[in-house]
């Protein structure tokens, strides 16, 4: 962080503190089945699933328990064999109600049946998109939005580049890393069956400057493979970003309301690429997925592979349990994380974190009139006027707030964290970004 | 556990020790040397003149938010600031009651009748001195002494002016007439009369300098290190610079504000050999370029903004200094600029983050009809 560096990088964005050593070290290790998993029916961004079981089912582990025609959508597995208890609905992690599938998992779990598939290397691009969508692939650095869409680019934007996004710039979360230094292999191989679904002569992995122990196991794995090379980025959030990562990799520029397929890209998270790793070359679809559990407030943070839908009391019971006096919950990051007003939340396909802070680390103040310091502005990285937008949102001038930006913000928190006047930024810009979309739809 | 655990919206982490008051006690930590300085310089006079201008302005800031049923926000500090940055643009012989009155004026009327900190659009300091500066108060605000007079009539024996039929009074404050002191011209004033000869030395005005140079001049050194008459604030470049500086690392102020101003200054001081290094270090530029125009509420949010909004200063100071003979030409400067702020911050369009094709302006508002109400939102 100090002094110049010549890695790559964007302008704006913030230096939070990062706390990754809590969980670095930590190897992953497989979270214990918990007494009744929720798996939520709908996981992804686009079309809802329809169950496809019913209570008093048997399932198995990998077994389709939910799905949908349409084409932006991603079945839904069951993590665990077991009886099906019923289909009933919850408060998912956003706050909203979503339907579960709750499952009562047999005592014994059977390892995952290993369907040897054919060699990474003969699958076609077609077949790599349907494995894709049939292993319910989704993006896991949190947005979930499911991949065999990302990897079908419209016709007339050739693809020429996959970028793997492994910056993890989100402070405290370190499952990414763990992966790039467990399974490295894997992740090329997936990167191959990337490059392959796009038609993509180039891919690109790039890795914050913190974590070199797995840019060198990366490109170690990576040795002889002439269309992929690793790149080291400056520690800066969001980084991981995908119109920040591709900037700062390509100089490309993403315009505002475009994809990347734009500028001839296609951005997926380590997580995803190891998943479709897995998926293509043992049949196995996305049923667990690796989540780190840390933050001030847990006893021994770590990173474990956990099923979906065990709720988040477990793995922070797998932990070691909470310490110190509680305070906030989070599902995810804590620049993007959801707090969670308590431990049951099941985990999903987009959960990468389950951070405790103690209420000390709580930093809340009341929101102050805007100073205008300009500092929300200086940290923006897609150089929006946050605090215009915020005034527009008082005023409910929707008009003026989409001018200055609310549209095109991704809600990456910079202004909020930086703000001396302690106002919550993002908070306005959804409310904006709802009210907008509102008013359009009229 | 439920009822424990904080609920919010992203993000949960804030940026440590970024808060308004932190902000503020740097702007006074900035500021402290250039006090002290002043106090070595113009003797305990400064001493009054600051803690008269704070407590003013925070027992205003006070009453001001009780009245107006606003929470009372002293820690925050911006108070104090208000209180130093105005005693720092005042004369070291201003009378107690005019530095009352102004900072009183500064805080009821500049900052809170406009809404308060973050509300006001003009920086209150500086429109409370300009607006001393055209009453009639201004006979008491407009008497520079040289550096070190004190060393006459002592230094815990402050003075208070008082001005008849044109004729300037100095006591010390238990009443007995003090002669020893002598109105002394500053050098921006002495710049502004063209009497940079050695006539200036000798003549009815002389220089207020420590160090002069063999033709009559105060010295670049003189200038610079704060042995000159001036205004409380403005005398020592150096430590106002280093202040500055202080205030740039920890992030509180934006460098490129200070440095369009004193940059496009000096350009056209030089294009026009117009005295460039003298001009630069006379008068209250530097104190204005690093304490008042960075003011965060009063100056343009967005970098292209802060640009524009310091060359357009720099470019002011010059065209009063230059052109007309006018004094405050920093203050007035500022004031303008603070005006068209809001111009600056509307219609000066910053491109989005790939955005195709730069913009220089903002389109033109669409003159709304009634604000259209949003569709009920679901819960």
């Amino acid at each position: 962080m100090s002094g110049k560096t010549a890695y790559k990088t964007f302008k704006g964005g913030i230096h939070p503190p990062y706390n990754k050593e809590l969980a670095r070290e930590s190897a992953i290790t497989p979270c214990p089945v918990p007494a009744e998993v929720l798996i939520p029916l709908t996981q992804h961004i686009g079309a809802p699933n329809e169950p496809l079981v019913a209570a008093g089912d048997r399932v198995e582990v990998g077994q389709k328990i939910g799905g949908s025609e349409a084409f932006v959508s991603a079945p839904v597995h069951s993590s665990v064999a077991g009886t099906v208890k019923g289909i009933k609905e919850i408060t998912g992690f956003t706050g909203a109600k979503v339907k579960v599938v709750a499952i009562t998992p047999d005592a014994e779990q059977p390892d995952f049946a290993k369907q040897p598939g054919k060699d990474v290397d003969s699958y076609s691009d077609e077949e790599v998109r349907a494995i894709a969508r049939e292993a319910g692939l989704v993006g896991m650095g949190g947005a979930a939005f499911p991949t065999h869409v990302k990897l079908a680019p419209p016709k007339d934007k050739p693809v020429d580049m996959v970028i793997i996004n492994a910056c993890e710039c989100e402070p405290f979360l370190t499952c990414d890393h763990r992966l790039m230094l467990e399974r490295p292999t894997d992740l090329v191989h997936g990167l191959k069956l990337l490059l392959k679904a796009v038609g993509a002569r180039k891919g690109i992995i790039g890795v914050e400057a913190n974590k070199m122990d797995a840019v060198e196991a990366v490109r170690a794995a990576a040795q002889g493979e002439t269309d992929i090379t690793v790149e080291i980025l400056d520690v800066k959030y969001p980084e991981g970003a995908e119109k920040m990562l591709i900037f700062a990799l390509t100089r490309r520029k993403v315009p505002p309301g475009k994809l990347p397929s734009e500028v001839g890209c296609v951005v997926q998270n380590v997580g995803t690429a190891v998943a479709l790793y897995e998926a293509a070359s043992w049949g196995k679809p996305l049923y667990e997925r690796v989540i780190t559990v840390s933050g001030p407030g847990i006893k021994e943070p770590g990173n474990l592979l956990v099923r979906i839908g065990t709720p988040m009391s477990a793995l922070i019971d797998a932990c070691g349990g909470l310490q110190g006096e509680p305070g906030k919950v989070i599902m995810g990051g804590p620049m993007t994380g959801w707090a969670q007003p308590d431990t049951a939340t099941p985990v999903v396909k987009g959960t990468s974190g389950v951070l405790a802070f103690t209420a000390d680390l709580i930093d809340v103040a009341d929101e102050h009139e805007c100073v205008r310091c300009g500092k929300c502005i200086d940290a923006c990285p897609m150089f929006l006027q946050p605090n215009f937008i915020v005034q527009a949102v008082k005023k409910e001038l929707w008009d003026k707030a989409e001018m200055w930006g609310a549209m095109d913000c991704f809600e990456c928190g910079c202004c909020s964290f930086t703000c001396p006047a302690y106002i919550p930024h993002v908070t306005y810009v959804r409310e904006a970004k709802a009210d907008i979309a509102a008013l359009k739809k009229r | 556990m439920a009822d424990k655990m904080l609920l919010n919206v992203s993000p949960h982490l804030h940026k440590k020790n970024e808060t308004i008051s932190r902000a503020m006690r740097d702007v006074l930590i900035a500021l402290t040397p250039a006090a002290i300085w002043a106090m070595v310089v113009f003797g305990f006079n400064v001493v009054l003149i600051i803690a008269v201008s704070c407590a003013t302005a925070a027992l205003t800031e006070f009453v001001m938010r009780k009245i107006l049923r606003r929470k009372v926000t002293l820690g925050d500090y911006s108070a104090m600031v208000t209180g130093v940055l105005f005693a720092f643009l005042l004369p070291p012989t201003t009378p107690l009651w005019v530095v009352a009155i102004g900072a009183f004026i500064a805080i009821a009327v500049f900052k809170e009748l406009f809404g308060g900190l973050g509300k006001n659009i003009f920086n209150p300091a500086i429109t409370a001195r300009l607006l001393l500066w055209i009453t009639p108060l201004a006979i008491y605000t407009t008497k520079f002494v040289r550096p070190f007079y004190w060393r006459d009539s002592g230094f815990f024996t402050p003075i208070a002016t008082s001005i008849s039929n044109g004729v300037t009074t100095f006591k010390t404050l238990a009443g007995n007439v003090s002669a020893d002191v002598v109105v002394h011209a500053t050098p921006l004033s002495l710049l502004k009369s063209g009497r940079w000869g050695v006539s200036a030395v000798t003549g009815p005005t002389p220089v207020g300098a420590t160090w002069t140079t063999s033709s009559g001049r105060p010295s670049l050194g003189s200038l610079f290190l704060g042995l000159k008459s001036g205004s409380i604030g403005e005398i020592s470049v150096l430590l106002l610079l280093l202040g500055g500086l202080y205030l740039i690392w920890r992030g509180t102020i934006d460098w490129r504000i200070p440095t369009a101003i004193i940059g496009s200054f000096l350009v056209l001081n030089l294009i026009a050999w117009n005295q460039p290094f003298y001009n630069l270090f006379s008068g209250g530029l530097f104190l204005g370029a690093f304490f008042m125009a960075t003011d965060w509420v009063t100056s343009p949010v967005t970098r292209r903004g802060k640009w524009i909004y310091g060359i357009g200063i720099g470019v002011t100071i010059f065209l009063i200094r230059f052109v007309y003979i006018w004094p405050e030409g920093v203050a007035v400067s500022i004031f303008i600029w603070n005006i068209l702020t809001l111009a600056i911050d509307r219609y000066i369009a910053v491109p989005k983050f790939g955005e195709v094709g730069t913009t220089v302006f903002n389109k033109l508002p669409v003159l709304p009809g009634p604000a259209p109400q949003p569709a009920k939102k679901e819960a």
